[in-house]
């Protein structure tokens, strides 16, 4: 336990020395989120929807402000499966799955932290329809901040699943590629899953994409309401305990494979 | 009026330093690579230019073939600024680095002289007779057709080598070109500079941490260091000037004996070999193995030369660097 | 110049070669393309799906706007790969070093140094969607209007050629700026996939006079589409691309400028 605490703090403290690389990320990522909202915005004009466009915005600034924690990946594992250094790793006695858990945490947390925040500032000084809108209700806001715990653990748990159907294949760059596209599409990271069809969303949002950060998005703008907030924390902490399960079971199984096969 | 007119050249290079805790910006550093080197070269010479990392031979190197313009100083080279008429001048030079490939990895390496062939602009009855006596001297025909990833080191060497040498340039720089060849390759690509600047008298200047390149091949050495230029002649003499101490490893039979040495000669024991630094002109070697024989028996002797690192190390001390 | 031709397309042909080698892993990375262009075209036919227009603009011209994005992006990266890609990661490892001992300008030898023809798949995409479009949108096509479109996404390419210099540009100087130079030219790209005139203000200043994707793309696909932006005569459609190739040349000027303070590293 030490020992996954340690790596933790090690990895937290690495995120914040890319300081330049931070700023142009946040400014990047800021402009996607002007260029959506806009672009939003005028969909909207002609074109009312059911979804007022101020969730939208909202939605739109949440997704940006935490887009690091959808996508960011441990560039050390990438490294490591591609020159197969990674059989070292999986043959070393403590469990490597949650080892490499660890870092996604700190890295995933901290990175969206850095850039999330400042974001989230931002976005919330925008004006009215532009910005990102306070929660529907302090009960929507407690929920979505419980809601990100088990999202966070899904988004976690499908870096590391994503990493282990890596270390199978011999060209890490398509498999990995494909993964990341599903996850961003289908987490709503390219359009809020409220703007896709309804039936789709029907189907979507018990997928474990959309409880990464569409869930907790939806509890915060009222789209969910409170009472309904049982039944989605129930949905997503099975997913984490799926993804989590699966991927240990993965990362277990490639190290059987590199034990019998010599490396 | 030399071939190579080099007069004052200057370098320096600004490095960040690592950001330090609390402020927002890393602090600026300059770096003197080159303060002020001079020196002239003639048409078909083969000068070796030498010294430790960080002396300033890259950079030299790079201001000669072009690749960085310098800050201050001139230099000629067959009449040209390298570094004004970048595009005109290469025509005439060739740049071989020992640890960065020209050619191109993945396609076999005679594809690779053909599209050097076009960027050089050559024409056909030029490139081919070239190539033939160029594969030929450096045995390169049965690997025409492999690619470069496939051979070994010794083997790459000698492609980049045929690759640079293909537009027939006057001038070759080698910057460090046996780092990390096996004995027979080194002996080979020696073999072929010979070669090259006897039979097309290509102008050569190469860099490397390799005396004993130097001893075979260079009439003319250069040593470089904290960016000045510290010697200039042949290596002999170089030897000669600097090359003030031996150092002799004595084994003995049994237990090492005590042994008195005069003051000023130093030694380290080890567990039961003994090794002594001294100047045979102080000390003459034969008083030393007398005094060595007297202590008792002695079982394994080794007397070595100095290496580069030492010799430049007595240099700078010399030097007052 | 022929010879310099030449040299391009046997640059290229040996690029091809190489990526050939490892002809598997070409295949399936072929086939993400394919599936992450594809994606990109199904959030444009779910928005058309869920909105049905975007102010005066029908669901088939947004596919048209859509396929010229995705055509003149892609065409670059296949022929460009060399500055859109392959620029900082040559600095760094001072491999530029043996481009400047050539008798060739740096930035040709830097073209010529790249290629990414798994891009092909987008492109087909890309055409697909150009397709789709016209048909929805019942273009009469015309010889002016091909040439229209022909001019288009060749001056588009040179713009965005050009963006991505600044990036190279940028990497001379050591400066680590991708994310912030990404904005432009991925946020050009996915911004300008729909035309510009449904932008507020200041990102249609931005797009029209710094990162001119209005200019090269917009005006000459509402020309086709007939129905011309802000009711510019037809002649516009012609002459406002050029500003592709005006960028373009700028960026090569600073991007030699640029090149005269390059360090190079290593030993």
């Amino acid at each position: 336990m030490r020992a996954y605490f340690s790596v933790f703090r090690m990895r937290l403290r690495m995120e914040t020395q890319y300081r330049g690389a931070m700023i142009g990320g946040i400014v990047c990522q800021v402009f996607f989120g002007l260029i959506l909202v806009a672009l939003y915005r005028a969909l909207y004009a002609g074109n009312p929807q059911p979804v007022p466009i101020e969730h939208v915005a909202t939605y739109v600034w949440l997704q940006q402000s935490f887009f690091r924690m959808l996508t960011s990946t441990d560039p050390d594992l990438l490294d490591k499966i591609r020159n197969g250094n990674i059989s070292y790793d999986l043959c070393r006695p403590v469990s490597m799955y949650w080892f490499y858990y660890v870092r996604a945490m700190a890295q995933k947390l901290m990175g969206s932290m850095m850039r999330g925040i400042p974001m989230l500032i931002f976005a919330s000084l925008l004006p009215k329809g532009w910005g990102l809108e306070p929660p529907a209700s302090p009960a929507g806001l407690v929920l979505a901040l419980a809601a990100l715990v088990p999202g966070f653990l899904c988004m976690c748990a499908l870096a590391n699943l994503t990493m282990g159907i890596t270390m199978r294949t011999l060209d890490p760059r398509g498999i990995s590629a494909m993964l990341d596209l599903l996850m961003i599409s289908f987490s709503g990271n390219i359009l809020p899953l409220t703007l896709f069809p309804d039936s789709w969303q029907r189907v979507l949002s018990l997928l474990p994409y959309a409880q990464l950060l569409d869930a907790p998005i939806r509890l915060y703008t009222g789209e969910y309401a409170p009472i309904e907030a049982l039944r989605i924390l129930s949905v997503q902490i099975v997913w984490a305990a799926i993804l989590i399960g699966l991927g240990k079971g993965l990362w277990n199984a490639n190290r059987r494979r590199l034990i019998v096969q010599g490396g | 009026m030399s071939y190579i007119e080099v007069n004052g050249l200057k370098k320096t290079f600004t490095v960040r330093k690592k950001r330090e805790k609390g402020k927002l910006f890393r602090e600026k550093q300059t770096v003197e690579a080159l303060k002020g080197v001079s020196f002239s070269v003639e048409k078909g010479e083969l000068v070796g230019y030498i010294g430790p990392n960080g002396a300033g031979k890259s950079t030299t190197v790079k201001i000669l073939s072009g690749i960085l313009t310098p800050d201050g100083g001139e230099a000629l080279v067959g009449g040209r600024v390298p570094w004004l008429e970048r595009r005109e001048y290469v025509k005439h030079i060739g740049v071989v680095f020992g640890q960065r490939s020209q050619l191109w990895w993945d396609v076999p390496i005679v594809d690779s002289f053909s599209l050097l062939k076009d960027i050089y602009r050559l024409s056909a009855a030029d490139y081919e007779s070239r190539l033939k006596e160029l594969t030929e001297a450096l045995q390169l025909e049965e690997f025409l057709r492999t690619p470069l990833r496939l051979l070994s080191l010794g083997q790459r060497m000698r492609a980049e080598l045929c690759g640079s040498l293909l537009h027939r340039p006057e001038l070759l720089f080698l910057d460090e070109p046996t780092i990390g060849l096996d004995a027979v390759s080194k002996l080979a690509l020696r073999d072929f500079l010979k070669w090259e600047n006897a039979e097309h008298g290509t102008t050569i200047m190469l860099t490397t941490h390799d005396m004993e390149d130097i001893a075979a091949l260079c009439s003319r050495v250069m040593v470089l260091g904290h960016g000045q230029k510290l010697y200039d002649g042949t290596l002999p003499e170089l030897l000669e000037k600097f090359d003030t101490v031996r150092t002799v490893s004595v084994k003995y039979d049994g237990a090492l004996p005590d042994i008195k040495l005069p003051e000023g000669i130093s030694f380290e024991r080890g567990e039961n070999e003994l090794s002594i630094t001294y100047a045979p002109s102080v000390f003459p070697t034969a008083k030393l193995l007398a005094t060595l024989q007297e202590a008792g028996r002695i079982s394994e002797m080794t007397l070595q030369p100095e290496n580069i690192d030492r010799l430049i190390a007595a240099m700078y001390k010399e030097m007052d660097l | 110049m022929m010879n310099t031709l030449k040299l391009y397309v046997k640059s290229m042909g040996m690029l091809i070669r190489s990526h050939m080698q490892y002809t598997s892993s070409f295949i399936m990375q072929m086939l993400a393309q394919l599936v992450m262009e594809g994606g990109e075209m199904m959030a444009v036919i779910l928005v058309v799906d869920r909105f049905g227009s975007l102010k005066q603009w029908t669901g088939g011209n947004l596919f048209f706007f859509f396929g010229m994005m995705s055509v003149s992006f892609y065409t670059t990266e296949i022929f460009g790969r060399g500055i859109t890609g392959n620029f900082p990661s040559m600095v760094r490892s001072g491999q530029l070093d043996t481009l400047l001992i050539r008798p060739r300008t740096i930035f040709f030898q830097v073209l010529c140094s790249g290629t990414d023809p798994r891009r092909i798949t987008c492109i087909a995409v890309g055409v697909a969607s150009l397709i789709m479009g016209s048909a929805m949108s019942g273009v009469v096509w015309s010889l002016p209007k091909a040439l229209a479109l022909a001019e288009s996404i060749l001056m588009s390419c040179m713009l965005i050629l050009g963006l991505f210099l600044i990036e190279a540009i940028f990497s001379i100087h050591s400066v680590k700026s991708v994310e912030l130079v990404n904005a432009i030219t991925y946020g050009g790209r996915s911004a300008c996939q729909y035309p510009i005139d449904v932008y507020p203000g200041p990102l249609k200043v931005l797009f029209t006079v710094v990162a001119p994707f209005a200019l090269t793309m917009h005006v000459p696909a509402a020309y086709i589409l007939g129905k011309p932006l802000y009711g510019w005569p037809a002649w516009t459609a012609f002459v406002t691309p050029l500003s592709g190739a005006a960028v373009l040349a700028v960026m090569i000027v600073l991007f030699n400028r640029g090149m005269r303070f390059y360090r190079s590293t290593g030993s």
